[in-house]
């Protein structure tokens, strides 16, 4: 098993108990009254100790620098500091001085403008330091927990207090001086903080900083080499290729800052229109219609009809960024691994160590008969061998039971019987057309193109109010192909149904809910994408209809969309990975998009089109770095109950409508 | 595209009908000059262009072909919301896709645009022995409605580029506007979009 990383936050708690055996070199916060570490100047006092924080420059968790975060006290004034370990990654791309460009000396809070916390359900708690230039720091990931200590701690020796606009961020406002604190909120230059600052006069850390002149030098990522930018006044050595590199490394953390000033701003925004949820419901009756008018349209494109059309920058451009979160995908997983996963009667010891498997690598193919089920949630992951060959054994008899119930209609009662003649022959004609060119489905009599209509049929019996529609038959033919048993697909089917059935509700909720969260995401992932479809009748999002209905099934070959449904099927970092995924697609051809000016007609047509153009493991890799990105802002956009997630109400009702035939 | 003198129109055209009638089979024909026996479904809709010159005109349709599912008729308002043209499509071994074919041209003449042109067309007309509509019972059909009636076959290729060539002839031609040759007009002001036919010379 390729696994790089270390294991997910512990909580505090554990934290605790075990910093105790990791001796000196750990932190206790009982004594950091008397405790104050080598190097640092006499004088100033460690509040606040935490190992294993650690950056992420790219998606490589070769690449990632751990190091130690303090918070030290000087002179009545806070500071920050991180430090990279010495002698790690030693087969990594970073070198020494690489990491030397991430350190964070000494910077003071009076620097600082906000702290955002994020607490991703799955993965480490990270924090995201942004200064009062706007710039930020590259996020710091708690490896051992301690971020709420970290908070606790600031709060104690600087102003700090909770944003009212969104409970994870955190605003700073260390002046103790009630004039200053008065000065700050009139918003005058913040140079005038930082002359007033101690920071000039300390000395904490390894670099030399006398005044804020020296500051810029060294190459050290600090607060002071911030406000260079921000005033705009070149210093000296403006022509030092470290320093350079250094600002680049600051642009690209600035873009990290904006996509979260943009989407503290856009939840701002939403809290005012009195309750996200509650305004849910009364918004799909009225598609995107009244909130288009409360987004801003910060930058119009020319649309003036010249093809050539400026197009707005991504704000967050994967591919020249190197904070890129998404992780390389893995082989798949073979048998051996598989036999690993089980304990000696069958039961999967670790479910999530196993979803997370699967949704980096995905299954060989001779092993989704045995996992898919388990994957649909048709087969618990705690049975034993024993409990699914009976549960198997158990709902054969029930399958049999239910396709009676079509089998025994005769020729003369279907005669009298409509609605059943009618679904038959939606099923008949849709068997045929789908997946022919399979030879798994091929030719004349084909038995799984029987077994497919039968299959179809009897689960529109047995889920007779939501019946047979068009997509239903893309959806079981995977299914079939790799359980080949009838009884089997078949509850793999109804599995999968539970999830997916209101995508073919009558009223189009499932697909309307599932369209409004994705134009919430691109509103948050890329405004001006968003913006560009808005002002050219695009913002239905109706383009994507296809791929969420059925699960990109028509936009990749059989074998890729078998993988991507393993993927999707753990749910592992989102139920709702696949809206993201949507996000990626659109990404990685806004500028294609927006530059050539598509209309909707346009749009709709070269979205089909990209059908078997689309790079799945790049996508997928973008997919999931936009869904740790979004955070829990793009677990807010996706409404509760909206697919693939179960209903909220009860899943078995599919509201019917009078005078419909099917 | 158009010689000088002659109109060039864009037309929006959509393409209604029962499932399986055959509505995306007579586009590819159309538009690629192919038939496939095993064409999958449509799911939500699918959009091509083609262009045919008339006597006095070039005409570059545009396409929708919408799912034929009653499921997802609601969608259906917003494809031939503005067309210029329709084809309704039903299936001559298959009475039922008749009378579906029937309350599409009802939806369309109470919700449509009042000029847009509607073909009739009955397709798979190359299976003879599984007929089951009479070309008269749809021929009158179609009279008493003021739609033109075309058996089709997209197998064949039967009346198939003739029943696009028809609409073309039918459209009404409306003032020249500045649109240059085989660009899809950009922000179309909403008056013009509606009205479906724009054309240019
Ligand atoms: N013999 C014959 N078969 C045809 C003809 N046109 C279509 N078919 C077949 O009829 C089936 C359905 O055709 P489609 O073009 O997919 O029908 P559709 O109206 O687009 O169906 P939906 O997309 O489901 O609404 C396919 O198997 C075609 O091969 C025809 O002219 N003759
Ligand atoms: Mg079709």
């Amino acid at each position: 098993m390729i696994e790089t990383d270390i294991n997910d936050l512990s909580d505090d708690a554990d934290y605790a108990a075990a910093s105790r055996q990791q001796g000196p070199a750990s932190f206790n916060r009982s004594d950091s009254g008397r405790r104050s570490s080598s190097g640092e100047t006499e004088g100033a006092e460690v509040v606040y100790l935490k190992d294993n924080v650690t950056i992420h420059p790219t998606q490589y968790a070769a690449d990632w620098i751990s190091g130690r975060l303090k918070l030290i006290k000087q002179a009545g004034s806070l500071f920050m500091t991180w430090i990279p370990y010495k002698g790690q990654n030693s087969n990594a791309r970073l070198t020494e001085k690489d990491k030397n460009l991430y350190t964070i000396r000494a910077v003071p809070f009076s620097d600082i403008k906000s702290i955002r916390r994020h607490n991703p359900p799955i993965g480490w708690q990270y924090i995201i330091v942004v200064l009062s230039s706007g710039l930020a720091f590259p996020p710091l990931y708690f490896y051992n927990g301690g971020v709420k200590e970290f908070l606790a701690t600031v709060k104690q020796h600087a102003f700090l207090v909770r944003s009212a606009d969104d409970a994870n961020v955190f605003v700073v406002n260390d002046f103790q001086d009630p004039l200053q604190k008065t000065l700050s909120s009139l918003e005058l230059p913040r140079a005038v903080s930082v002359a007033n600052s101690p920071s000039s006069s300390v000395a904490l850390s390894e670099s030399p900083s006398s005044g804020n002149q020296e500051m810029t030098e060294g190459g050290a990522f600090n607060g002071s080499a911030a406000s260079v930018r921000q005033n705009g006044t070149p210093r000296q050595k403006h022509n030092d290729p470290a320093r350079d590199l250094h600002m680049q490394v600051l642009e690209k953390f600035s873009l990290v800052t904006r996509f979260a000033r943009e989407t503290t701003s856009q939840l701002f925004r939403e809290s005012q229109m009195d309750g996200f949820l509650a305004s849910e419901r009364r918004r799909y009756d009225q598609p995107l219609v009244e909130h288009q008018s409360l987004v801003e349209h910060p930058e119009s494109p020319d649309s003036n009809g010249s093809p050539k059309t400026p197009v707005p920058a991504d704000p967050l451009e994967f591919d020249k960024m190197s904070l890129v979160w998404g992780k390389p995908r893995q082989p798949r997983l073979g048998l051996e691994e598989w036999s690993n996963f089980l304990d000696s009667e069958g039961r999967v010891m670790d479910a999530n160590a196993l979803k997370k498997r699967i949704f980096y690598g995905g299954v060989e193919h001779n092993l989704r008969r045995e996992l898919w089920p388990f994957l649909l949630e048709y087969h618990p992951y705690d049975s034993t061998f024993a409990e699914r060959e009976y549960l198997v054994a158990i709902k054969k008899l029930e399958y049999e039971t239910l396709k009676k119930q079509w089998q025994s209609i005769s020729h003369a009662q279907a005669r009298r019987f409509t609605k059943f003649r009618e679904r038959k022959g939606l099923i008949d004609k849709d068997v045929v057309r789908t997946d022919r060119s399979l030879s798994f489905y091929d030719g004349d009599d084909n038995p799984n193109v029987h077994l497919l209509r039968d299959i179809l049929l009897t689960y529109s019996f047995y889920n007779f109010d939501l019946g047979y529609c068009q997509g239903m038959s893309d959806l079981l033919s995977p299914i079939l192909f790799v359980m080949k048993d009838e009884s089997e697909s078949f509850w793999c089917f109804v599995s999968l149904m539970e999830r997916l059935g209101p995508n073919f509700s009558r009223d189009q909720s499932g697909m309307h809910s599932q369209l409004f969260a994705l134009s919430k995401l691109v509103e948050i992932l890329d405004s001006p994408l968003h913006n560009y479809f808005q002002q050219n009748e695009c913002i239905n999002y109706f383009f994507c209809f296809r791929w969420i209905l059925i699960q990109f099934k028509r936009e990749f070959d059989f074998d890729r969309t078998m993988l991507l449904w393993e993927v999707l099927w753990t749910r592992y970092l989102s139920e709702h990975l696949h809206l993201y995924f949507c996000v990626a697609i659109l990404k990685r051809y806004r500028n294609k998009i927006i530059g050539e000016q598509m209309d909707f007609d346009t749009l709709l047509k070269f979205i089909n089109e990209l059908s078997g153009q689309i790079d799945l493991n790049p996508t997928l890799r973008d997919a999931e770095a936009l869904c740790i990105c979004a955070g829990e802002n793009g677990a807010a956009c996706i409404p509760p109950g909206t697919p693939p997630s179960l209903p909220i109400e009860d899943a078995s009702v599919y509201p019917q409508l009078e005078d419909d035939i099917l | 595209m158009a010689s000088s003198g002659n109109k060039s129109i864009n037309a929006k055209l959509v393409l209604l009908g029962d499932v399986g009638a055959g509505k995306s089979s007579l586009v590819l024909r159309f538009v690629k000059g192919q038939f496939i026996e095993f064409q999958e479904s449509t799911i939500g809709a699918a959009f091509s262009s083609q262009t045919v010159a008339v006597d006095d005109a070039t005409v570059k349709f545009e396409i929708w072909d919408t799912a034929g599912q009653e499921r997802y008729h609601s969608l259906a308002p917003m494809y031939y919301r503005g067309a210029a043209a329709a084809i309704i499509v039903y299936d001559i071994t298959n009475q039922a896709s008749l009378e579906r074919a029937k309350k599409w041209v009802q939806e369309l003449q109470s919700q449509g645009n009042s000029n847009m042109v509607m073909a009739l067309a009955g397709n798979k007309a190359d299976l003879v022995d599984s007929r089951k509509v009479a070309t008269e019972e749809a021929q009158a059909y179609a009279q008493e409605n003021g739609l033109f009636f075309m058996e089709t076959s997209a197998k064949t290729a039967t009346n198939v580029n003739d029943i696009f060539y028809e609409i073309a002839k039918r459209l009404p031609r409306l003032q020249p506007a500045q649109n240059p040759s085989g660009m899809v007009l950009l922000n179309r002001p909403p008056a013009e979009k509606a009205a479906g036919a724009s054309c240019c010379s």
